[in-house]
């Protein structure tokens, strides 16, 4: 049984069919790219795995569990996290309070029932997480809307994966960064597939693809056009697929 | 795991302020405080305080409603008259279908809560946009209220409820007592719990709130039912004060409300806010009309002033905040 | 600029408006005065009457309104902003019967006197909240109702048939009350056949009065009079008596005298007005306030004539009190 199962995951907007039948799977430990051209359906089909959409027909299993009807929190609790495109952090909060956002540890006031946000864990262990990944983040006090683009990136990575995730999926992650950073996030999900967490990269950079995954999935007009292993395909022939040339 | 993060640029500066309040606001308050202690020799004794404070108390707790919903980038214009409608339910409650007055307390914070839940619900639900939601429960509860009484105040409540209006434990007025316990929770909630938290992010960000698991509609409909709540408690307290229930209490009380609550630091647009701004907010509102009242200032000065002290303190912040971001 | 200068320009502001009207202590005795707003002539002509009294009485006075003759709790704050200052004597015209008393029972602890004036307090009412009124000061609006009745069932005829409006003051008021119930009942008696087919709040204001009129006018097209319980609202309706091209056939009368009403009058549009003198009723209750001062008993009701002004009263300018009207 594969980690993750997609059957036939359809959705529409209205009159507009983004997805119109996706069928593919992800194993424990494998490192996916989702690759198409703009408005193919990749965003809307990950966000439909994590339950910000729900889908219209079809079936998504996760470690043989049915996602379709659930809430993001009860994904995010089943070990699948999501870095999104546009990061999806409270500018107006500060690092520690983004890293742990909607999953706050709390304690009893005073011994009474009422359960407050225990503000020094949550700002000790975003500390350890931020250490952990090395991010130049130089307080977990700071408002993110503060940081920079870079150092916001990594506190939504640090998010994602301070409470072990099984599968984490990344949305155009290296979309605005220099060289060097590049190398840092692929670096991360070699470490990531190391330590057996699944990974689907959404990238529309292919070099960054052939470099760091075991397979890719072409999506095109909301359907898979091409499932094949990285070892036997080339460049080209991925473009070929997503443009439709194939 | 070690990702070598080199490169990444250090934010230039800025700590963010671990303050509870807006520092601009409190410096706001007490040069009001310094400049009227001087102008007027009534102005800094522990009764004019206490004065002070009782006429702050209804629109501070209306002020703290406005806040949990203006947090979450919502906005709420029927405060008033939800206050209006909650006084004469518990009025009538007492006096007129004869329930016991602790009955009628509650009768006040139920219709508080009721009519907020109501806004929500058609807020997250039905999708109206909350200006015109809120805007529309202002004309329908305004207008209840005076069917309800035929517009005739309903007078003459029990004993214990004039105490509740009147009395002064220890010297200070009761209602004192409920704004400041209001105030003391509410910090608590909006500033320490879940729940309060949830209610800033979603005005911050709200996909990302919903993408991180915050059951966002469901949020909102809890945040204007604590805001009509307020409004019912605030209702009690005018009902308590004045002894009736006024179909007629209330008026334009929101735009106060929601004026205390920019003043004390929260974004109009969400995301950003505390209640122990928003009560600096409420008391510089007070300070500044009784202050202008001891002066003998005419009230047609004194709401230029309150206009322009709202712009001056919202100009000071933004300029102050755009000086501290990168 | 930097954050200090931006405080110090805030100050600078507050300077020039604090000084507007900043009453200076001296010897004399010093009086509150509490009127409901100054935005309708006839408090302003109370308050000439005020001026003129305090200064043959030789006594001080600081005195205060809020923003509209509705703001009721607004004016509860202060009236208990102006009992920080001592005054000597508390003189207020209250909004409603109910919403002053619980700073006059405080007023009364401290030894102030209390004075009604324009009798706007029901004494019952006033007395099972423990509030002793020194005395109450102001027209018979009783009276003044009659005389609207009287002048009426005088134009028209005893034996004259059509529907009559009559517009009230503010939902609550006992002025309002008063001067309806007296029209009401005398006009029932004097001309019999004249029936009043509705009598609706108006709130003192004229906006509202218009749209009642334009409402009732389309109802009961043989509507031959409209009696107002104030000027205020008596010129809105006089505005859609003539707009709907009625105004020769409607009889409209007003009540109060206000300047406002006498121009309308002398231009042939507005029939009548019931005329207080708002400017006597200062002056004498300045002085009679110096009389219970120093010990003197004062009736529990002091009234102050009304008479009825018509453009024929006007031109011939026989009447002594016209000239007390301001």
């Amino acid at each position: 049984m594969s980690l993750l199962e997609l059957e036939g995951v359809q959705k529409r907007f209205g009159a507009v069919w983004a997805l119109r039948g996706v069928t593919f799977a992800v194993e424990p430990g494998e490192v996916v790219a989702l690759v198409g051209d703009n408005g193919a359906g990749k965003t809307t089909l990950m966000k439909t795995i994590t339950g910000f959409h729900r889908a219209d027909a079809g079936s998504i299993r996760f470690d043989g569990v049915a996602l379709d009807a659930r809430q993001p929190g009860e994904i995010r609790r089943l070990g699948i996290e999501m870095i999104y495109q546009d990061l999806a952090l409270a500018k107006m909060q500060d690092v520690a309070s983004n890293i742990f956002l909607g999953r706050e540890p709390t304690r009893r006031l005073f011994g009474t029932p009422i359960r407050i946000i225990d503000r020094a864990r949550t700002e000790r262990e975003a500390e350890v997480m931020i250490r952990k990944l090395g991010a130049r983040v130089p307080s977990v006090r700071y408002t993110v809307g503060q940081l920079s683009g870079g150092q916001q990136q990594s506190v939504a990575i640090a998010r994602a994966l301070t409470f072990d995730p099984r599968l984490v999926i990344m949305d155009e992650p290296t979309a605005a960064l220099a060289v060097r950073e590049v190398e840092h996030v692929l670096d991360l999900i070699r470490e990531l597939r190391k330590q057996g967490i699944a990974v689907i990269l959404i990238s529309h950079r292919l070099t960054d693809v052939f470099a760091v995954c075991d397979r890719i999935v072409a999506l095109r007009q909301g359907e898979v056009v091409a499932d094949e292993a990285i070892a036997s395909t080339t460049m080209s022939s991925v473009v070929a697929h997503i443009v439709g040339a194939a | 795991m070690t990702i070598e993060a080199a490169g990444i640029p250090e934010s230039k500066r800025g700590r963010r302020g671990r303050l509870m309040v807006r520092l601009e606001s409190v410096v706001v308050l007490a040069v009001l405080v310094a400049l009227l202690s001087v102008l007027s020799p009534y102005f800094l004794s522990v009764s004019n305080t206490l004065n002070i404070l009782l006429a702050t108390a209804v629109i501070g707790v209306l002020a703290f409603g406005a806040t949990f919903v203006i947090a979450a980038a919502g906005i709420d214009l029927s405060l008033g008259s939800v206050l209006g409608l909650s006084g004469v339910v518990g009025a009538l409650s007492i006096n007129a279908w004869g329930m016991p007055w602790p009955v009628g307390l509650l009768f006040c914070l139920g219709t508080g809560a009721l009519c907020g839940s109501i806004n929500g619900l058609l807020v997250a639900r039905a999708g109206i946009p909350a200006f015109i939601v809120t805007l529309g429960m202002l004309g329908v509860a305004r207008g209840l209220a005076l069917v309800l009484t035929n517009g005739v105040p309903v007078y003459g409540l029990d004993d214990a409820v004039v105490y509740i209006g009147q009395g002064r434990p220890a010297g200070v007025p009761f209602p004192v007592f409920v704004f400041l316990a209001a105030a003391a929770l509410l910090h608590l909630v909006l500033g320490h719990t879940r729940f309060g938290k949830y209610a800033l992010v979603i005005g911050d960000n709200e996909g990302a709130a919903r993408a991180m698991g915050v059951r966002v509609q469901r949020h909102r409909i809890a945040l204007y039912a604590l805001s009509g709540t307020m409004a019912g408690l605030a209702g009690l307290l005018f009902m308590a004060r004045t002894n009736a229930g006024d179909p007629t209490g209330g008026i334009n009380y929101e735009l106060t409300a929601i004026t205390a609550t920019i003043l004390g630091g929260t974004n109009l647009f969400g995301g950003r806010a505390t209640i122990a701004g928003t009560l600096i907010g409420a008391l510089i509102m007070g300070v500044l009309q009784n202050g202008l009242n001891l002066l003998a200032v005419s009230s047609f000065y004194q709401q230029m002033a309150i206009g322009t002290v709202l712009v001056l303190a919202v100009w000071l912040d933004q300029a102050n905040r755009a000086r501290g971001q990168r | 600029m930097k954050p200090r200068t931006r405080t110090l320009a805030l100050a600078v502001v507050l300077f020039g408006v604090a000084p507007a009207a900043t009453t200076h202590a001296d010897d004399r005795p010093v009086y509150g005065v509490l009127l409901k707003t100054l935005s309708n002539p006839f408090w302003g002509a109370m308050e000439q009457g005020v001026r003129d009294g305090a200064k043959e009485a030789g006594v001080q006075y600081f005195m205060q309104a809020v923003e509209s003759d509705q703001a009721a709790e607004p004016q509860l704050n202060t009236c208990n902003t102006m009992l920080e200052r001592k005054p000597k004597a508390m003189i207020t015209a209250a909004i409603n019967s109910t919403i002053l008393l619980p700073c006059l029972k405080r007023a009364n602890e401290m030894g102030i006197p209390v004075v009604d004036l324009d009798a706007n307090l029901d004494h019952e009412i006033a007395r099972k909240a423990g509030v002793k009124i020194a005395f109450t000061i102001g027209s018979d609006n009783t009276a003044a109702g009659k005389q609207g009745a009287d002048w009426l069932a005088g134009k028209l005829g005893k034996d004259a048939r059509g529907a009559v409006l009559v517009i009230e003051g503010l939902s609550g008021n006992i002025t309002g009350q008063k001067r309806a119930q007296g029209f009401k009942e005398e006009l029932a008696g004097k001309a019999p056949q004249l029936k009043v087919v509705a009598s609706l709040p108006g709130d003192w204001d004229r906006q509202k009065a218009a749209n009642i009129t334009n409402d009732i006018m389309t109802r009961n097209p043989d509507l031959v009079a409209i009696f107002c319980a104030n000027d205020t609202m008596a010129l809105g309706a006089v505005e859609s008596a003539f707009a709907a091209g009625k105004g020769s056939k409607i009889t409209i009368i007003g009540v109060d005298g206000n300047v406002d009403a006498v121009k309308s009058i002398k231009s042939g549009r507005l029939a009548a007005s019931v005329a207080q003198l708002p400017y006597l009723v200062g002056k004498q209750a300045v002085a009679k306030t110096k009389a219970v001062l120093a010990g003197k008993k004062a009736d529990e009701y002091t009234y102050v004539t009304t008479l009825v002004l018509t453009k024929q009263v006007l031109a011939d300018n026989k009447d002594p009190n016209l000239k007390y009207l301001k």
